[in-house]
């Protein structure tokens, strides 16, 4: 029966130890290993301390009972158990600081290493995955995981030392009444394994359930001013109350394993008294054990219980940390689709062009299969180093995406990029975006001041340096018309500036960055046409110094490009100087008309 | 739009709670009062059961394992050492009879009884034991059935009320989370520019899976170690009043260990619930920067921002370890030192005869009982604290009362507030007009001075003006997410404050410049949530919103589903889906703004063709962008930092040859 019991902890171990994902908090474990080395052996000092009392307490009893017993003897034993309570408090302290401060370190830890990797993972994941998801990963994850390895370990320690100390002491006192007593065991065990499979599972579905609750609830809060117009506030409510109430259910459907399994556990530990009642007490009666045995035999019981009802705990704990923790690992294994190879190439200055041979890519990894058309297909271009490139095309063309290419936010899935003749695939990707200076077609601003914005963070900026960038990006008169000027908050994305000015200060942002190419989205859709003018004269001025790719629907921003090229779903179907375009009298030449008579029709 | 909202910091919060909000709690949990009250019946069993547990182990020993029968007659008081535990056998059973006449040198025989000394009795057979004392074996068995019974009754009464429990509490964060969404959803928008989406969806989501904790694990589980500790107290008494009483000298030292821990861990809780709110706004806003990190190598700077974030959270975390690293072996120690007095002085009651033995036992267990639920209620504290500061942040939100006043009565569909007339009058909308109208974001930046403008039914009204002129605040303000600081916004001559906001906007449509679709279907975008919109209806929509080519080119066609943020389709695309869903509404206004950024030209056409569409007969309000577009409007405004500088329609201002010729001009 001790077997049993040993078996049960080592398959609690065992589930421990064979997790894949165990690998995640290992470091952090190691790292800590004095620590708990020392909380499990203080741990096991106050277990075996707490064993001691029932002892005295059976000496008391029998003394008593024998009426062998004078004051001063009970007083020595009064003393005795606070004098070992002292003890245990001491180690208990070490042991709560050593084992629960562990699994702090654990949550700290791994949320870093989560943040780290998030960080490094390409454009493409975060398609794929909602923002939602990732914060539930990042909190109540890791907040199971760290239960599981604080609580857990104590629970299993105190379960395995207390369990088999307290078992053999009854053992000491009466090896029949103590198989006796483990009757119950083997169903515990049983129960236990029965009841964690299923937990996982519901444990696993109510934190998908509320992953999706908090996607629901951030989306109609993002999409506030849209609902607030349509009048929907009723519909959101009524879907945010549809999510709560699946939720619910999951929860529900959860509970009613958790809320038989911990009844069960001390129903079991329970039946043990019974059994120590009825037999202990028979046993008493017909004097094969002294009344104080008997006494003793239930306090161990009583000590046992916990170790029983830890089983039950511990595998509940784990199995909840288990499923966090392989959420957790998915994210870790996920691997940034755009990584250095081996042996890459070391990237200096760049001096030549930049090259597309025959680049195609779509979205989806087989294009076949999937049945979408490529977004982009034989691309062929050729721009030489300080020379502009315009891109015009219809929404949709795959231009955005075309220059996502070049600084790798996404990889070809034919043909190739050269950057001085080297494949962009062979340098490393630190090197390749450290020499080009991006503005996406969204401009992100973060939650800081707009200097922090502008030189994001950069202190070696000097405030020259930051200013000629804000008056290039013609945003700097605007910014000392703010009281706070550079400091001025920006509030979450931005949300305190307008959308020209957001644009502008991404602008600056491009604009500061030492480069050899400069990539610009749309740089001027959302400010005024004369201020746009003005932008685009100061990017044509740094023609030379640098290769400058533009894409804009202005066409006014690109005529000056040294060549453009019209893109038509994913293809292109035009490219030359503004002069040869006009002449071939095509996309481009008829959007430029288009937009020329606009113009003149503003006369 | 040039506004300077200080970035809202997240503030320490005030101090005391507990009470006041869980009275301010309690109202949540009236409709399920009776399933509470189920459960709290159930507790009570529960805990009687638990309670009585060792009161029948009690019985048994001194009953019928170590009986107190010894005969008063014969009993030495002189010195404990004298005393002698004696079995009492009647004789008259004729089995009993035989075995004192076997060992009759070892036992003393009145007329119907025998008695034996414990020490004698241990020296007999066992089987002439059993029979000795075979009452005593029956007795063990009786009482045996008795706790196993009630272990059983224990472990389906404790299921039920489990279940119960759970049930209870999601319904009341269910109600609690609704709630507290369609607050949030109504207050203004003013409330959504300064605090971040992030952090309102901390509440809905995490703080309020925080406060279920409190109903289902704490309220319970508190009022459960309360009841078992009155009741242990009961028990204590009953069984000896005086060694109770001793026992209880430690209670003022676990109240002062209790308040002096309270206080400490109260704090440590306020930071760490602080540091991870300002986690999961880095986490969310590093997700939504991400290509920019990336493209601009920001990622080691962000990573040790975030490191020295999180490693001030597992400050806070060690800090709070600690605090209940001294707590918890304080009561602990406190519970031992009653359990050495009970060995003290109630071992010298038992010498003294005053207590039994099973009384001493008795008292031992309820003493271990009674420490359990004060570490109970300790650990629990742990969660109330956790549930407490979550109480605090929804109620503080619940408590703000950020929307736009309605001054009464306010006018609205279907209802009989307001005049007859008045409610005619806006039917049909047939003038929106602005009266000297004045607007700031923050007290003293001025965004909008002194605009006045009206336009009438089935006209188009477009604004045109440099970036950050005010253009969008105009927008704001007509459908209503701000009021205006001085000066009216009237529609059919009638102040809209008086109008409710819901009626107002029913007759509008705004087409954004950031066309936000959400998470669904097409259709679904579409429709949005008008399900009376019928199949050829809604064919004829697609048809005028020239939306119907690119979706049929889609697989899954209307039904195909956006994924967030709607980035599957192009940006174009989404203009078009919310051109389409301006359509379903069939408005009277039509509200642009800025539509037309981000798309080239021929596909402008085909957004200028469905707005041209949605626009007809329609009265329609335009932010132009591009001059362009003004051309065409029957009335254009000219803004500049928040004046009106020009009014008129395009052949009228291009012959004033003022600000607007200019700006003509420029574009050249």
């Amino acid at each position: 029966m001790l077997d049993v019991h040993l078996s049960t902890s080592c398959r609690v171990y065992e589930t421990f130890d064979h997790m894949k994902s165990f690998y995640l908090i290992k470091p952090y474990l190691l790292e800590k290993k004095f620590f708990i080395l020392l909380g499990l052996a203080c741990l096991i000092i106050v277990d075996f301390l707490q064993l001691c009392i029932p002892r005295i307490i059976k000496w008391t009893v029998d003394d008593l009972t024998a009426y062998r017993i004078d004051i001063r003897t009970l007083l020595i034993y009064a003393l005795y158990i606070v004098g070992i309570s002292i003890l245990i408090g001491i180690f208990r302290y070490l042991w709560r600081r050593c084992l629960i401060g562990t699994s702090r370190r654990v949550e700290e830890g791994l949320r870093n290493r989560l943040f780290g990797h998030v960080q490094t993972l390409s454009a493409s994941y975060f398609d794929k995955v909602k923002t939602g998801d990732l914060m539930a990963h990042a909190t109540n994850d890791i907040q199971h995981i760290r239960m599981a390895t604080g609580m857990g370990m104590v629970a299993l320690t105190d379960a395995i030392v207390l369990g088999t100390a307290a078992i053999g002491f009854m053992a000491y006192i009466n090896v029949k009444l103590t198989v006796f007593v483990l009757i119950p065991m083997p169903m515990i065990v049983l129960g236990a394994r029965f009841f964690s499979k299923k937990m996982h599972r519901l444990y696993g579905e109510v934190q998908e359930a509320f992953s999706d609750l908090t996607e629901v609830v951030r989306e109609r809060f993002a999409g506030i001013r849209i609902i607030k117009a349509y009048n929907r506030q009723q519909e959101a409510a009524s879907r945010v109350e549809d999510v709560s109430k699946d939720y619910i259910g999951k929860n529900l459907s959860l509970v009613r394993i958790t809320g038989s399994f911990f009844p069960m556990m001390v129903f079991f530990s329970n039946l043990s008294l019974a059994i120590v009642l009825f037999l202990g007490g028979r046993q008493t009666i017909t004097f094969t054990i002294t009344p104080g045995d008997f006494v003793a035999f239930i306090s161990y019981l009583g000590l046992l219980t916990w170790p029983m009802m830890a089983i039950g705990w511990v595998t509940n704990l784990i199995q909840r940390g288990k499923a966090s923790l392989d959420r957790i690992d998915k994210i870790i294994q996920t691997l940034p689709e755009i990584d250095d190879r081996p042996g890459e190439v070391i990237l200096k200055r760049v001096k030549g062009p930049v090259v597309f041979k025959n680049v195609t890519f779509s979205y989806a990894p087989d294009v076949q299969e999937s049945g979408l058309f490529s977004v982009l297909a034989r691309i062929d271009i050729n721009v030489d180093y300080g020379k502009i490139l315009g891109i015009v095309g219809p929404p949709g063309s795959g231009k955005s995406t075309l220059l996502n290419l070049i600084p790798r936010i996404f990889d070809v899935s034919q043909g190739s990029i050269m950057l001085d003749g080297i494949d962009i695939r062979k340098l490393k990707v630190r090197d390749l975006r450290s020499r080009i200076s991006f503005m996406p077609q969204e401009p992100f601003l973060f939650a800081g001041t707009i200097r922090e914005n502008i030189t994001l963070g950069n202190k070696k900026i000097k405030d020259a340096e930051l200013i000629r960038a804000a008056e290039a990006a013609w945003i700097y008169d605007t910014i000392t018309s703010f009281p706070k000027g550079f400091e001025t908050l920006v509030g979450e994305k931005g949300i305190v500036l307008s959308g020209g000015q957001k644009q502008r200060v991404a602008l600056a942002r491009a604009l500061l960055k030492d480069s050899s190419i400069m990539i610009l989205d749309d740089p001027i859709s959302q400010v005024d046409m004369e201020t746009g003018d003005a932008i685009i004269k100061t990017i044509r001025s740094m023609a030379g110094h640098k290769t400058i790719i533009i894409v804009s629907h202005r066409l006014s921003a690109v005529r000056f490009a040294d060549q453009i090229i019209a893109l038509e779903k994913g293809r292109i179907i035009e490219s030359g100087t503004h002069t040869q375009l006009m002449a071939q009298d095509k996309y481009y030449a008829k959007t430029f008309r288009l937009q020329e008579i606009e113009e003149e029709y503003a006369y | 739009m040039h506004t300077d909202f200080g970035y809202f910091e997240e503030k320490q919060l005030g101090k005391p709670y507990d009470v006041k909000l869980l009275r301010r709690l309690y109202p949540y949990t009236v409709p399920y009062r009776l399933l509470l009250l189920c459960s709290i019946i159930l507790v009570v069993f529960i805990t009687l059961l638990d309670l009585s547990l060792p009161y029948v182990t009690k019985i048994a020993i001194d009953r019928y394992i170590v009986p107190q029968k010894e005969s008063a007659g014969n009993k030495r008081p002189d010195s404990a050492k004298d005393k002698v535990r004696y079995l009492k056998a009647d004789i008259t059973d004729p089995a009993i009879q035989a075995i004192v006449y076997k060992y009759s040198d070892r036992f003393e025989i009145d007329e119907s009884f025998a008695r034996i000394s414990f020490d004698e009795l241990s020296q007999l057979e066992k089987k002439d034991l059993a029979i000795l004392r075979k009452d005593d074996l029956a007795g063990v068995t009786f009482i045996t059935a008795i706790f196993l019974a009630m272990v059983m009754a224990g472990f389906v009464l404790n299921m039920v009320q489990v279940i119960i429990m759970e049930y209870t509490g999601q319904m009341i964060m269910h109600d609690l989370r609704v709630k507290l969404f369609a607050h949030i959803q109504s207050l203004s928008v003013a409330f959504f520019t300064r605090n971040p989406v992030g952090r309102l969806v901390t509440r809905v989501a995490n703080d309020i899976q925080n406060m279920h904790e409190l109903f289902t694990s704490v309220i319970v589980f508190v009022f459960k170690d309360l009841f078992l500790l009155a009741g242990i107290t009961l028990v204590l008494l009953s069984i000896n009043w005086r060694l109770a009483l001793v026992c209880f000298t430690v209670i003022p030292f676990v109240i002062y260990a209790s308040i002096h821990f309270s206080g400490q861990a109260r704090e440590a809780f306020r930071i760490l619930r602080l540091k991870i709110a300002e986690i999961n706004t880095q986490f969310s806003e590093t997700i939504g920067g991400i290509k920019v990190i990336q493209l601009f190598l920001q990622e080691k700077r962000n990573y040790l921002g975030f490191k020295r974030l999180n490693h001030e959270h597992y400050l806070a975390g060690m800090r709070q370890v600690h605090v209940f690293a001294v707590f918890m072996p304080v009561i602990e120690l406190l519970g031992a030192v009653a359990i050495a007095v009970v060995i003290f002085y109630g071992g010298g009651q038992v010498l003294a005869e005053t207590i039994s033995l099973g009384a001493l036992v008795a008292f031992l267990s309820y003493m271990k009982m009674f420490f359990r639920p004060i570490r109970d209620i300790a650990e629990k504290y742990n969660i109330l604290q956790n549930s407490m500061a979550s109480a605090e942040r929804i109620f503080l939100i619940l408590d703000s009362t950020e929307s736009l006043p309605q001054v009464a009565p306010a006018i609205e569909s279907g209802t009989t507030s307001g005049s007859k007339t008045q409610r005619q009058a806006l039917e049909k909308i047939s003038e929106v007009s602005l009266k000297n109208v004045s607007f700031e974001y923050v007290d003293g930046e001025t965004v909008l001075k002194n605009v006045s403008l009206s336009i009438t039914a089935g006209k188009t009204l477009a604004i045109v003006g440099p970036t950050g002129s005010g253009k969008t605040s105009i927008i704001n303000l007509i459908i209503r997410f701000y009021d205006p600081a001085s000066g009216r916004v009237l529609l059919n001559g009638i102040d809209i404050k008086k109008i409710s906001t819901p009626y107002l906007r029913a007759k509008m449509a705004l087409v954004m410049q950031d066309p936000f679709l959400f998470s669904k279907t097409i259709r679904d975008n579409i429709t949005f949530g008008k399900s009376n919109i019928s199949e050829p209806a809604l064919q004829q929509i697609l048809e005028r919103s020239n939306c119907k080519t690119f979706i049929d080119r889609l697989p899954a066609g209307l039904d195909t589903v956006l994924s967030e943020g709607g980035a599957s389709i192009s940006s174009g695309e989404r203009q078009l889906i919310s051109i389409a869903r301006a359509f379903a509404r069939d408005p009277d206004l039509i509200i642009l703004d800025e539509a037309t950024s981000y798309i080239d030209s021929e596909t402008e056409h085909k957004i200028q063709g469905a707005l041209f569409n949605l626009m007809a007969n329609r009265t329609s309000i335009i932010v132009a962008h591009r001059l362009s577009t003004a051309r065409g409007a029957d009335k254009i405004i000219v803004l500049n930092r928040g004046k009106i500088v020009e009014a008129g329609n395009h052949l009228e201002l291009m012959q004033k040859k003022g600000f607007y010729f200019r700006l003509n001009q420029l574009q050249s």
